[in-house]
C-alpha cells in the first residue's frame, strides 16, 4: 500500500519558518499519499511541532510550498485547513470536558436547523462514528470528562472523521496510554488508513513506528534528512543515527559502585483506601529501585503517597529510620527527600520563571537570613547546579518555559541536587525527553546513585526500568506482586507479570 | 512521632499562650462594639414628638394599625426617618405600628408593601426607593381601601397616594442660595467664587437643589464656581472636597448638599488650613448644628430637610385612617399635600432646632 | 552523552555574580525597544506614559495642578486606596483574590471608633483597627486554604458580611473620632508632606521589599505560579495563603485608621467598591489575575493614574460620569498596550 507511484495526497516542499530569534523550520519536505500511515521522527525541537502547525494553519509559512490533492493551497486559519480535510489530534487534547462525548465530536458543526440543535440525530451520528472507530461501547451521552484518556482520544479521531478529514495528524498519541490501550489505538489508526485517511503519526517511541507505520520522515534541527523511508524495513539502529548521529536507542551508563547496606528508605504496609495497598520495600543508599507497572496500576500514586503529596491511610514510610508525618511533603522535603513528578509542566515547575528560581524554590530558606534573600548566593548555587547538570542553554535567569523538555526535567533534578537529598523519587522522568537528552538523564541518575541516593524510579517504559533499576517491583492493580533484581529479568517477563490476568486485546470491560 | 517531649510540650505551651491572648484579644475587641456612651446624653428631647396642644388631635381615637416601609438606612437622614417614624407611632397609644424589614432593593419593597396590603393595615406610610417604580403598589393599596401616606419621594400619580408629605428640595437650594448671597453682599464681595459639593447627580432630588441654589444665586446676580459631586457618605464628601480646594485656590462661599458628607467636606478643609470662606451644611444634621453652635469652623448655617417629617407622617396617617382632620384646619380632611418650608439654620437659631437635628 | 567525570563547578565569586543577569542581558540578540521593556521600570512603561500624558493635560488646563499642595492632595487621596492595593497586589500574585477590602477596612474603622473603643485612646483604637482587619484576613485564609473554597466567594461572603457586622455596630451612622491623636494624623505634615502620605510610601516600600527580597515573596510568586509545583517542592501552600490574605487584611486595618482619621468618622459607607479600584490597579499594573506574575511598582501606579484622574476633572470642573467613562477606557488601553509591549518582549 506504499504509494510510491501514486500521486501524493499533501506535498510540503522546502518549508521554512521563522520565529524572532529562531530559524524552527529550514526547509523541510514531506510527502503524505492516502491511506498510508506516515511517520514523522525527530528530536525535541527538530520542528515537528511547527511544521504540523503550519500544516494544521496555525502558522503561516515564510517561505515554501504546500499542495494539497496536487494544488496549491494557503491555509490562512486552523478552519481552513479542516474544511480541506486535515485534522491534527494535538498532545493536550482540545476537548471539552464539560460536554458530551457526542458534543464534542460535533463541537463547531453540530447538526442542527434553525439553530436548534438535534440532539438525538447528534448522539446516532456519533455513535455510528465511534462504532467505526472499533469503539460501539462509548456511549455519546456520556460526559467526556468522565472517559479515560485512551477514551477521549478516540472522541478525538471521531471528531476528525466527522468532518471527514481525508489526513489525521496525532501528535504523540500514545504518551498517555498504557499497553493494550495502544493496541486499540493501532487497530484504529489501521482502520481508518484501510479507508484510505492518510495518518502522519508523531512518537518518541521507535518501536511503534516499527509496528504501526509506513513511511518514515525524519527532521533534525528544522531540515528534512530523510524523507520516504520504509518504516518496517529501516533498521532502527539507521532511523537513531539519522535523528542524532547516534547509532543506540537507550544508553545506560555502566554500574559503578554496588548499592551499600544502609537502608536509607523503609515502606512498610503502606496503604490508601482505593488506590494501592499493604505496599513494602526498602532502599539502600546507591541503590535505584524500580517499580514497573501499566498507567493506573497505582505506581505513581504509591510514589506520590511515599512523599506526602497524597496521605497514607495505613503504612508508614521511614527515611533513615525516622518516621514521615503522612500527607506531608514539608516533612517529606526537610528529611531529605525529593520528587521528580510525573506531570512536569503542571507539577514540576513554574514555567514563567527563571530556571535558578525554579531550582532553589525548596532551598529558599539556605539562601535567607531571617527570611531576606542574601544577594547572588542562590543564583550562583543555582547556576553550578544547572552547569553540572549542562541544562541548555547555560543561563540560568531564563524562563523555564523556553527550555527544551529534556532541558527542564534536568531543572528538576537540579532542585533535588541541590537540596543533597538522600531518596529521589522520580516519576516517569524521560517522558516527552529526546534521545539525546534521555542518556544524559539516566547518567545523572547513576551519578546520583553512585553518591549514595537512594533512588526509586517509575517507568512505563520496561527497558528504561531494567536498565537503569538494581531491583524491580512489579505492580499491578495496586499491589507489589513481583519483585526481582533487574538482572534476573528481561522485557518479556516483566511485561508479563505487568499483563497478567488483564483483559486479551480488544475485549475491554 | 520521633518527636522529643520538651519539643513537643514547649510548643504546646506556645500554642496555648497564643490561644489564650488570642481569645483574650477577641474578648477585648468584642467589648469595643459598643456604642452606649459612658453617661448618654438624654435623648433628644422628642424630635418626632406630636406638638402639644393643637386643635385636640392628641386626643385618642379608634385604634389604628400604621404599616411602614422605608429604605435600609445607609445613611444618617434615613436612620432618623426610621426612629422618628417609630418614636412618633410609641407616642399615640391608639396606633399599632407595623413597619417591614428595610430595603434598598426596590422589588423587596415591592413584596414588603404588598404584605402590608395583605395585612389590611389602617394606613400605609411609605418611603419609596423610588417614587415611580413603587407607584403601581401605591395605587393597589388605595384601591384595596388603606390610605397611603407617600413620604418625600414623591410617587408618579396622584391615585396612588392620600396625602403626601415631603421636604421642599428646591426650595432647600433657595434657603441656601439666599443666605449665602445675603452674607456676599453684606460684606460687598462683587464676583465672589462660590463652591457647591452636590450629593449624587443622578437623582433628581440632587438636581433640583442645585437649580435652587443657582436660581437663588442669580437673583443675586452670583452664579456657582466649582461644583463636584460626592456620594452622600464621609469618604466621598472629603475626597472631592480635598480636590476641589485645589481647583480653587481661593473661595468666598461653599454649599454642601449634605451634613452626612459635610462631615468629610470639613475633614478635607481642616487638612487643607483652609478658612477664607463660609460653608452652608444641608439636612440639619445635630453634628453640623453642634458646629454651627460652636462657632469654631467655616461652617456658618445649615438649611433644613428635617426627617422629623416621619414623625408627622405618622401623625398624618393616624388622622386620615381615623376620619379626622388637622386640628386647626376648618376643613374635616387632612390635605392632600404638605410641603416642609427648608429653614436656615445659623447660629442666631441654633438652640431652637438643635432638638430637631439627628445624629449623623 | 556528557559524563564528564571530574569536573568540579565553581560557583562564581561573590562580587561577579549577580552581574549574571546583566552578562545575559548583555549577550541578548532581542531589539533594543525589547530590552527596554523588560527591565523593571520598562515593565510598567505604558502607566508611565499615560501618567506623564494625565500630567500634561493636567499642566495644559489647570494652572494650579503642577502646584505642590495639589500634588501632594493627589498623593493624599492615592494613600489609602494604595495601601489596601499593596494587600490586594500580594493577593493576586500568589493567585487568590480579595473582594473583602473595602468593607474590611469599613468594619475596622468602625469597630476603632465606636464610643467604647475611643474611650481606650489611640494605642487601642490602632490595635482595634489592625486585629480586625488581620483577623478578617485569616478567617478568609483559612476558609480559602484548609475549607477549600474558592477565594472569590469566600470574600464576596466577608464583604457582606463585613458590611453588615459594620451597620450593626454602627447602626447605620457615620461615627465621629473624637480621640485627638488618630483625628490629627491626617493633618498632620512632616517636612510639609502629610503624614498619609509617609504611611503610604511605607507601607510600599515594606511591600516592594517583602515581595522582592524575602523568601515570603518568592514563595508568593512561586504559588501563584503553579501551587501544585510548589506543594511537591515542600513549600507549605496553605499555611502561606492564610498568610497571605492575612497581610491583606492588615493593610485594611492600616487604611482603616488612615481613613478615620481624614474622613474623622469611622463609616460602614467607607470603602465601597474600594475591591474593584484595587483590582483595577492590579490589572494595569501588569499583575496577572491568574496569579505568579506582576509588580507592586506597577500597581502603585495604577493607583496613581485613577487619582491623578479624578483629581484632574474636579480641577476642570467636570462631572463624575465623565471620570467613570475615563477610567474604563484606560483600563483597556493600558491592558492593550501592556499585551502589546509583552509580544514585544518575548
Amino acid at each position: 500500500m506504499t504509494g510510491d507511484g501514486a500521486p501524493p495526497l499533501l506535498e510540503m516542499r522546502g518549508i521554512v519558518k521563522q520565529f524572532p530569534g529562531v530559524r524552527a523550520l529550514d526547509g523541510v519536505d514531506l510527502d503524505v499519499v492516502a491511506g498510508e500511515v506516515h511517520c514523522l521522527l525527530g528530536q525535541n525541537g527538530a520542528g515537528k511541532s511547527t511544521l504540523i502547525k503550519v500544516l494544521a494553519g496555525a502558522h503561516r509559512p515564510d517561505a515554501g510550498e504546500v499542495r494539497w490533492e496536487g494544488r496549491a493551497v494557503e491555509f490562512a486559519a486552523p478552519q481552513a485547513a479542516v474544511q480541506a480535510g486535515i485534522a491534527t489530534i494535538y498532545q493536550e487534547l482540545d476537548l471539552v470536558p464539560g460536554l458530551s462525548v457526542a458534543e464534542n465530536v460535533f463541537l463547531g458543526h453540530e447538526p442542527a436547523r434553525l439553530g436548534f440543535t438535534r440532539p438525538r440525530e447528534l448522539e446516532a451520528r456519533a455513535r455510528a462514528l465511534l462504532a467505526r472507530l472499533g469503539h460501539p461501547e462509548i456511549p455519546p451521552g456520556r460526559e467526556l470528562g468522565r472517559l479515560s484518556a485512551a477514551g477521549q482520544q478516540v472522541v478525538s479521531m471521531a471528531r476528525a472523521l466527522s468532518r471527514r478529514a481525508r489526513l489525521i495528524v496525532m501528535d504523540e498519541p500514545s504518551a498517555v496510554l498504557d499497553a493494550d490501550e495502544v493496541d486499540n489505538l493501532f487497530r484504529v489508526v489501521r482502520e481508518l488508513t484501510a479507508d484510505g485517511v492518510a495518518v502522519v503519526y508523531i512518537s518518541h517511541r521507535l518501536e511503534e513506528i516499527r509496528r504501526i507505520g509506513d513511511r518514515v520522515t525524519v527532521l533534525k534541527d528544522g531540515r528534512t534528512v530523510a524523507r520516504g523511508l520504509s518504516a518496517p524495513r529501516t533498521p532502527t539502529a539507521e532511523v537513531i543515527r539519522l535523528m542524532t548521529g547516534r547509532t543506540l536507542e537507550y544508553v545506560f551508563p555502566p554500574r559503578t559502585a554496588p548499592p551499600r547496606d544502609e537502608v536509607v528508605l523503609d515502606v512498610a504496609g503502606l496503604g490508601r483506601r482505593g488506590e494501592f495497598a499493604d505496599v513494602s520495600f526498602t532502599v539502600r543508599a546507591g541503590e535505584i529501585v524500580g517499580l514497573a507497572g501499566l498507567v493506573g496500576s497505582g505506581r505513581s500514586e504509591i510514589l506520590e503517597t511515599v512523599y506526602g503529596a497524597r496521605k497514607a491511610t495505613a503504612g508508614s514510610v521511614r527515611l533513615r529510620g525516622r518516621a514521615l508525618r503522612p500527607g506531608s511533603v514539608k516533612a517529606a522535603v526537610r528529611a531529605g527527600m525529593g520528587l521528580a513528578p510525573e506531570e512536569r509542566k503542571s507539577q514540576g515547575l513554574l514555567m514563567a520563571e527563571p530556571v535558578y528560581r525554579n531550582v532553589s524554590l525548596p532551598a529558599l530558606d539556605r539562601f535567607a537570613r531571617a527570611g531576606f534573600m542574601r544577594g547572588g548566593a542562590e543564583l550562583a548555587a543555582a547556576a553550578a547546579v544547572t552547569a553540572q547538570l549542562d541544562v541548555r542553554p547555560a543561563d540560568p535567569t531564563r524562563p523555564v518555559r523556553t527550555l527544551s523538555g529534556g532541558n527542564q526535567q534536568k531543572v528538576v533534578l537540579a532542585r533535588w541536587l541541590l537540596e543533597e537529598c538522600a531518596v529521589l523519587l522520580l516519576d516517569e522522568p524521560t517522558r516527552g525527553v529526546d534521545v539525546g537528552a534521555r542518556s544524559e538523564i539516566y547518567a545523572l541518575v547513576r551519578q546520583l546513585a553512585a553518591q549514595g541516593v537512594a533512588v526509586v524510579l517509575v517507568s512505563s517504559e520496561v527497558p528504561e526500568v531494567l536498565g537503569l533499576a538494581d531491583r524491580v517491583l512489579v505492580v499491578r492493580e495496586g499491589a507489589v506482586v513481583h519483585e526481582a533484581p533487574a538482572a534476573e529479568l528481561d522485557e518479556a517477563r516483566v511485561l508479563d507479570l505487568v499483563m497478567e490476568g488483564r483483559a486479551v486485546e480488544g475485549s475491554r470491560p | 512521632m520521633p518527636d522529643t517531649p520538651t519539643a513537643v510540650i514547649g510548643l504546646g505551651r506556645r500554642r496555648l499562650l497564643a490561644g489564650v491572648a488570642g481569645a483574650g484579644a477577641v474578648a477585648a475587641l468584642a467589648a469595643c462594639t459598643s456604642n452606649a456612651p459612658a453617661a448618654a446624653p438624654p435623648a433628644a428631647p422628642a424630635p418626632g414628638a406630636p406638638p402639644a396642644g393643637g386643635g385636640g388631635n392628641a386626643a385618642p381615637g379608634r385604634p389604628v394599625t400604621i404599616g411602614f416601609s422605608a429604605p435600609a438606612a445607609d445613611h444618617g437622614w434615613i436612620a432618623a426617618i426610621a426612629a422618628n417614624a417609630q418614636t412618633a407611632a410609641g407616642r399615640y397609644p391608639d396606633v399599632t405600628f407595623s413597619p417591614v424589614n428595610p430595603t434598598n432593593d426596590i422589588t423587596q419593597q415591592i413584596a414588603a408593601v404588598d404584605t402590608l396590603i395583605n395585612k389590611k393595615v389602617d394606613a400605609l406610610v411609605i418611603l419609596p426607593n423610588d417614587g415611580s417604580q413603587l407607584t403601581a403598589q401605591g395605587t393597589k393599596a388605595m384601591q384595596a381601601g388603606i390610605p397611603v401616606i407617600n413620604l418625600d419621594r414623591i410617587f408618579d400619580s396622584p391615585l396612588a397616594y392620600r396625602t403626601w408629605i415631603g421636604g421642599d428640595n428646591y426650595g432647600m437650594g433657595v434657603s441656601a442660595g439666599n443666605y449665602v448671597g445675603q452674607q456676599l453682599k453684606a460684606k460687598g464681595v462683587t464676583s465672589p467664587i462660590i463652591g457647591e459639593i452636590a450629593g449624587i447627580d443622578s437623582l433628581p432630588l440632587t438636581q433640583q437643589r442645585s437649580k435652587g441654589f443657582a436660581d437663588a444665586l442669580k437673583s443675586f446676580g452670583f452664579s456657582v464656581g466649582p461644583r463636584q459631586a460626592a456620594d452622600f457618605t464621609a469618604q466621598g464628601g472629603q475626597r472631592v472636597t480635598a480636590n476641589l480646594l485645589q481647583a480653587a485656590p481661593r473661595l468666598d462661599a461653599v454649599w454642601n448638599h449634605d451634613d452626612d458628607q459635610g462631615i468629610g467636606v470639613l475633614a478635607a478643609i481642616q487638612q487643607a488650613g483652609r478658612s477664607e470662606f463660609f460653608m452652608v451644611g444641608g439636612a440639619g444634621s445635630a453634628n453640623a448644628m453642634r458646629a454651627i453652635q460652636a462657632d469654631n469652623t467655616v461652617l456658618k448655617a445649615t438649611v433644613t430637610y428635617s426627617p422629623t417629617m416621619a414623625s408627622s407622617a405618622v401623625a398624618l396617617a393616624r388622622l386620615v385612617a381615623q376620619g379626622r382632620g388637622l386640628g386647626d384646619l376648618v376643613e374635616q380632611e387632612v390635605p392632600a399635600s404638605i410641603t416642609l418650608a427648608s429653614a436656615t439654620v445659623t447660629k442666631d437659631n441654633v438652640g431652637k432646632y438643635l432638638p430637631l437635628g439627628f445624629e449623623s | 552523552m556528557t559524563e564528564r567525570p571530574g569536573e568540579t563547578v565553581v560557583a562564581p565569586p561573590a562580587a561577579e555574580q549577580g552581574r549574571v543577569e546583566r552578562a545575559a542581558a548583555r549577550a541578548d540578540d532581542r531589539p533594543l525597544l525589547a530590552r527596554v521593556l523588560d527591565t523593571g521600570a520598562g515593565r510598567n512603561v505604558g502607566l508611565v506614559a499615560v501618567l506623564v500624558v494625565l500630567c500634561v493635560i493636567g499642566v495644559a488646563t489647570a494652572d494650579t495642578f503642577a502646584t505642590t499642595s495639589n500634588l501632594l492632595t493627589i498623593l493624599t487621596s492615592a494613600s489609602i486606596i494604595g495601601v489596601i492595593t499593596v494587600g490586594v497586589t500580594m493577593v493576586i500574585i500568589g493567585g487568590g483574590i480579595d473582594l473583602s477590602v473595602g468593607k474590611l477596612m469599613a468594619l475596622a474603622s468602625v469597630w476603632a471608633t465606636t464610643v467604647a473603643t475611643q474611650a481606650y485612646g489611640p494605642v487601642v483604637m490602632v490595635f482595634c483597627a489592625l486585629a480586625v482587619g488581620a483577623g478578617g484576613g485569616l478567617v478568609n485564609g483559612l476558609l480559602i486554604a484548609y475549607g477549600r473554597i474558592v477565594p472569590f466567594i469566600v470574600t464576596l461572603a466577608t464583604l457582606i458580611s463585613a458590611q453588615g457586622l459594620a451597620e450593626r455596630i454602627s447602626g447605620k451612622r457615620s461615627q465621629i473620632v473624637t480621640d485627638p491623636t488618630i483625628a490629627a494624623i491626617a493633618s498632620t505634615r512632616v517636612l510639609g508632606i502629610p503624614l498619609l502620605v509617609y504611611v503610604f510610601a511605607a507601607v510600599v516600600a515594606v511591600g516592594w521589599v517583602v515581595l522582592n527580597r524575602t523568601t515570603f515573596g518568592r514563595r508568593t510568586f512561586a504559588i501563584g505560579g503553579n501551587a501544585e509545583a510548589a506543594r511537591l517542592a515542600g513549600l507549605d501552600v496553605r499555611r502561606h495563603t492564610v498568610l497571605l490574605y492575612v497581610v491583606s487584611g492588615l493593610c485594611c486595618g492600616i487604611a482603616a485608621i488612615m481613613i478615620a482619621s481624614l474622613t474623622t468618622t469611622g463609616s460602614s459607607t467607607h470603602g465601597t467598591l474600594y475591591e474593584l479600584d484595587a483590582i483595577a490597579a492590579v490589572i494595569i499594573g501588569g499583575t496577572l489575575l491568574t496569579g505568579g506574575r506582576g509588580t507592586l511598582v506597577g500597581s502603585i501606579l495604577g493607583v496613581l493614574v485613577f487619582t491623578t484622574i479624578t483629581n484632574l476633572f474636579i480641577l476642570n470642573n467636570l462631572a463624575t460620569e465623565v471620570q467613570n467613562i475615563a477610567k474604563g477606557l484606560i483600563i483597556v488601553a493600558a491592558v492593550l498596550f501592556q499585551s502589546r509591549a509583552q509580544r514585544a518582549r518575548s
